[in-house]
């Protein structure tokens, strides 16, 4: 059965009633994410979604779930990989311990490659440190 | 004035980093994202030659290589919000795409190990969800033929097989997920290699593009797919599955069966999408078919699913048991049985509620379904 992930559970950001899907999975079971940051440390900035940094922009060709989630890879190499990119260029590899309350994730795209909807209260800089280069 | 359209995602991180678009006379273009602060994105766009954006998309060529390849021949930038609507003007730029900070580091690709199965490699380099059949009829014994009707029936079977499966996928999803999808056409596959060399293979790929994040709809219909096909050797843990399962997509999974078993052919499959790391493959040995049958066809109603209809009586023949409904959705008719409740106290006009059996009739061999509703309660609301 679908399970309706959203109330009574608040995420960081308002996602659209039923998400995130059935698909996506708790973190409780613990791992450990990559995520490009500006700077590290990183500030909380650093994980906002795109629909927060662009509130204007229309985000068709994906799911509005997906605009309110954060792109993290599960595989260092493939967030270097991200790093070599113009638009991403200078920032830092930042690791993030996930675990239960860090709220759910979902594979999307490239094997590694998952969006997490981080949980309001999940307290995600005291997750963090840097990756070594 | 130049444009380009947007054709689909080659990498996303927080949004299309990679994308590849296409002219109006269908020249490809690869566009990169080379600044997100802006109120609309800026992307980088190159021309490429169709067979190196292939290699590109193979993992075989770095992203940088072919920027500064073709850049030489002309560069462009533009704005606009990568979605499939987005038709981007393209600015021409004077200066040398090496001379700006907009190419990547050495060493972009999109795969950094190389697809060994056919599938996998023909799914990253169309960026596309692809399929490949292989059926093994008698006439395919001695040489690469197949009978006409054997290979209209197999893709008449899968593309039913597909649509049931996607149809059973979405059905176990949320109400609230369902309509964020765009369903449109997400079953249809197209054929893109109608006799692939070997033992008698068809290479199918999604007909509709990926998302940008890379992802087909119809995975979900592959997946469902996958584990009908998963213990074919056990025909009794098949039909404890396909109990569970009952309902259209057991149905036509039953008729594929059929049909393989009146050709005299086993099925091996596999499909892949661009970011797999490897394929998922299964088989139907010949021999397989026929118990699976034997154990299928003892279960009554497996390919029948019950359906709600509500809406105003349009018509009601009480002497032949036929009826029609118009609800909010079109109009729909259908039958009684005999042993079925029966349509004399129901008055024309009013609002009633149809709990009926539907059934998908398949033409005898071709794998073209009709459907058939019988009512088998009727409530007034």
């Amino acid at each position: 059965m679908p399970v309706n992930c959203n109330p009574p559970v608040n995420y960081r950001e308002a996602l659209p009633e039923g998400y995130p899907a059935s698909e996506s999975a708790d973190t409780s079971a613990g791992l450990v994410a990559f995520r490009l940051v500006t700077s590290l440390p990183p500030t909380v900035g650093d994980f906002d979604s795109q629909r927060r940094l662009h509130p204007g922009r229309h985000f068709r060709g994906i799911s509005e779930c997906q605009a309110c989630g954060v792109s993290v890879f599960t595989k260092v190499e493939d967030c270097r990989m991200a790093g070599k990119l113009p638009a991403l260029r200078g920032k830092q590899v930042c690791r993030v311990r996930l675990m239960a309350g860090a709220g759910r994730i979902q594979q999307t795209g490239k094997p590694s490659h998952h969006t997490w909807w981080p949980l309001a209260d999940f307290d995600i800089l005291g997750q963090c440190e840097q990756e070594a280069a | 004035m130049k444009f380009v359209r947007y054709h689909s995602t080659l990498f996303f991180y927080d949004g299309p980093q990679v994308i590849e678009a296409r002219d109006n006379i269908g020249g490809h273009y690869i566009g990169l994202l080379v600044d997100d602060g802006g109120e609309l994105p800026g992307f980088v766009f190159v021309g490429t030659p169709p067979e190196r954006l292939r290699d590109f998309r193979l993992g075989s060529v770095d992203l940088r290589t072919l920027l500064v390849e073709h850049s030489a021949e002309g560069w462009f930038f533009s704005s606009g919000e990568a979605t499939p609507e987005t038709r981007w003007i393209l600015v021409p730029q004077s200066i040398a795409l090496t001379e700006t900070r907009w190419l990547p580091e050495p060493g972009f690709v999109l795969h950094d190990s190389p697809a060994e199965e056919e599938s996998l490699r023909e799914s990253r380099a169309r960026n596309n969800l692809v399929l490949e059949v292989a059926v093994e009829p008698p006439e395919a014994a001695t040489e690469h033929r197949i009978r006409i009707g054997t290979l209209a029936g197999l893709l008449m079977h899968l593309q039913t097989m597909f649509k049931h499966a996607y149809g059973a996928a979405l059905r176990e999803l949320s109400i609230d997920a369902r309509k964020q999808l765009d369903r449109t056409d997400a079953h249809l596959m197209d054929v893109i290699i109608p006799a692939a060399p070997g033992s008698f293979r068809v290479v199918l790929e999604a007909a509709k593009r990926p998302d940008m994040l890379g992802q087909s709809e119809l995975t979900r219909a592959l997946q469902l797919i996958d584990e009908m096909f998963e213990k074919t050797a056990d025909p009794a843990a098949t039909l404890a599955l396909m109990r569970q399962r009952k309902g259209h997509l057991a149905g036509a999974y039953l008729r594929m069966l059929r049909f393989l078993a009146a050709h005299r052919s086993g099925l091996r499959y596999a499909w892949a999408e661009p970011n797999f790391p490897t394929a998922h493959r299964r088989t139907l040995a010949e021999r397989e078919a026929q118990p699976l049958i034997d154990a299928l066809s003892g279960v009554a109603n497996l390919g029948t699913e019950t359906i709600i209809l509500e809406g105003a009586l349009d018509k009601a023949d009480r002497k032949n048991g036929s009826w029609r409904l118009l609800t909010n959705d079109g109009t729909e008719s259908g039958d009684t049985k005999s042993d079925g409740p029966s349509l004399e106290s129901l008055r024309i006009g009013g609002n009633y509620r149809f709990i009926c059996q539907e059934e998908i009739i398949e033409a005898e061999g071709s794998g073209r379904e009709t459907r058939k509703l019988w009512l088998i309660e009727h409530q007034q609301i």
